[in-house]
Formats: structure tokens, C-alpha cells, sequence
């Protein structure tokens, strides 16, 4: 509890929740949502190749969204953490905040495969039914993580 | 202003009324499909506008296209769950700065949609793999990039932006 004080008064923190200014917290929320689209929009547009959509494309050619994906999620990392920091001593004891971080992290723990299977690929566009497997389990996540976001600002 | 006495009236019709009566349960529900609509629109049409400006070449545009109908599916599902929020709190959203910026790159974004299908449809079948795209799709695919996502951006910035005055 001392840290999550100490840490909501960094004057940084402070600064950007209280200045009023729309450079501020604003600013912070704008980031998160559009990192949040980078994420989840390239994981979606992959899961979908992987599931059948656009086949006649190779696999490997969706390769060149996972540096916009990665992007974003430092993005979010860098905003999520900042939003966390302003209110760290109220959102630490949000259930549905450490729900929503349960499901970031099992998101990316299918992403590490899903991104072996893709840039495996090669030039063949038949995808295995591991990969399948990971891209319903991938679009859950993330959906999860998108509910459990909104309903923060809802349950406290 | 006319168009706020408008909206007063709009915000007391019994549409509006009854969104307003349900608010608990249908604005939280009703958030969450737009942030889900939204990650579907601006995924599928940003990879889109990526291939149409020249990246992603391996991909033929025609193949591109096929998600098409994902970002239909956002989109359908932001413009339902944005009129009911519009329907019932009418007079929040047309004194607001960031809600007209959202709706005039909406406008941008629907017409440069409309024009890329009605005018330039047919030139996708000849973008296979590999090919470098005219600059007329480079043009398209990066004004749909910028309008899209400054409707995010005026959308996520409505409860700060200034009211009209």
C-alpha cells in the first residue's frame, strides 16, 4: 500500500492526473485506445487468416503484422501503466482489474506460437489445427480483455 | 442554436426516455460492443489501407478485400450501438466539438469508401501478389487510415473536448 501511495504522488503521475489539460489524461486514454486497436485489430485480421478467412494468400504473408501488433502493445504497455499509476491505489484492488491483466497475459502467451506457426509457414497457405486452436483461444482473450477494460470503469 | 432545442425535444421523446430508463445494464453492454466493433473495423480496413498503400505485397488485393466484410460487421455494429447512445442523450452530443469532428471524418472516411468501390472497384483484380498498387489506392488507403482514426480520437476524447458555445 506505501508503494501504490508513493507511487500515485509522483508528481509525473499527479501532473497528468490533475492538470486538467487536455494533454493529460486525455491525451493518455486517446493512446490506450488506439494501441488498443493496433493489438487487437492486427490479432484479429491473423486470427481470421488462421481460421480460414483469405487462404489464398500465404500464411506467412500476415507476417508483417505482428511488428504494427508489438507496437501497439508498447503503446498500451507504457499508457496502461500510466493509468494504473494515477489511480494505482484504487485500481490495485479492482478484481476486474487483475481479470482484465489475467487475460492480456493469456492473449499473449497464445500470440508467441501463433506468431512460430505464421512465419513458419513458408510459402504454404494450409494452416494446422494447433493454429486453429490458438486463434479461437487468441479472439476469447482479447474479447475478454476488451469487456473486462470497459467494465472497470462500471464495477468497483 | 435551433439544433440544441432540437435535441432537448429529441432527448424527451419516449425512445429516448426508455434508453435513458435501461442505462445501467445497456450503456456499459452497449460500450463494450463499440470497442469490439471498433478493433474489427479498424483491423480489417487499417490491413486493407496497409496493402492499398503498397505494403503488405504479398498479399493480392483481391485476397485483401475478403476481411472486407469483418469491417461491415464493425461498422454495423458502431453505427446501432452509436445512434442508441446518440438516441438517448441527444443534447450531451450536439453541443460537443469532438462529437462533430467525429462526425465529419466519418463523413470522410464513408465517402472516400464509397468513391474507392464505385470508381476504382474493378482496378483490385488486377493487383495480385507482388504488385505495387497506382497511386490513386495509396491516396485512398492513406486518407481511410487518418479519417479512421481520428474518429477514434474525437470519439474517445468526447467527455473532454469543449462544448459549443
Amino acid at each position: 500500500m506505501a508503494f501504490l501511495e508513493w507511487l500515485q504522488h509522483l508528481p509525473i503521475f499527479v501532473t497528468i492526473a490533475e492538470s486538467g489539460s487536455i494533454w493529460g489524461y486525455p491525451t493518455i486514454l486517446v493512446l490506450h485506445t488506439a494501441g488498443f486497436a493496433l493489438v487487437v485489430g492486427s490479432a484479429l485480421v491473423v486470427n481470421a487468416r488462421l481460421l480460414g478467412l483469405g487462404r489464398l494468400a500465404p500464411l506467412s504473408a500476415f507476417g508483417p503484422l505482428f511488428p504494427i501488433m508489438w507496437a501497439g502493445f508498447t503503446v498500451n504497455a507504457v499508457s496502461g501503466f500510466i493509468l494504473f499509476a494515477i489511480a494505482a491505489t484504487v485500481k490495485a484492488f479492482q478484481a476486474i482489474f487483475w481479470i482484465k491483466l489475467s487475460l492480456i497475459a493469456m492473449a499473449l502467451g497464445v500470440t508467441v506460437p501463433i506468431v512460430r506457426i505464421v512465419k513458419g509457414a513458408g510459402e504454404q497457405g494450409v494452416v494446422p489445427a494447433r493454429g486453429r486452436m490458438l486463434a479461437v483461444v487468441s479472439l476469447v482473450t482479447w474479447t475478454g480483455a476488451i469487456v473486462a477494460g470497459r467494465l472497470m470503469a462500471y464495477i468497483k | 442554436m435551433p439544433v440544441e432545442a432540437l435535441a432537448r425535444d429529441l432527448q424527451n421523446t419516449p425512445v429516448s426516455l426508455f434508453l435513458q430508463s435501461q442505462a445501467p445494464w445497456l450503456w456499459p453492454l452497449s460500450e463494450t460492443l463499440h470497442f469490439i466493433g471498433l478493433a474489427l473495423l479498424i483491423g480489417t480496413t487499417g490491413f486493407f489501407d496497409l496493402r492499398l498503400l503498397g505494403f503488405m505485397k504479398r498479399v493480392p488485393l483481391t485476397v485483401a478485400r475478403q476481411f472486407m466484410p469483418l469491417a461491415l460487421c464493425g461498422f454495423g455494429l458502431n453505427l446501432t450501438t452509436g445512434i442508441l447512445f446518440f438516441l438517448a442523450l441527444p443534447s450531451q452530443y450536439v453541443v460537443s466539438w469532438a462529437w462533430w469532428g467525429k462526425v465529419a471524418f466519418l463523413l470522410v472516411a464513408g465517402s472516400n469508401a464509397i468513391f474507392f468501390e464505385t470508381t476504382q472497384g474493378a482496378r483490385v483484380l488486377a493487383i495480385g501478389a507482388g504488385d505495387d498498387t497506382p497511386l490513386t489506392f495509396k491516396v485512398v488507403g492513406a486518407v481511410s487510415l487518418v479519417a479512421w482514426f481520428a474518429v477514434l480520437y474525437f470519439g474517445r476524447m468526447l467527455p473532454f473536448f469543449a462544448e459549443i458555445r
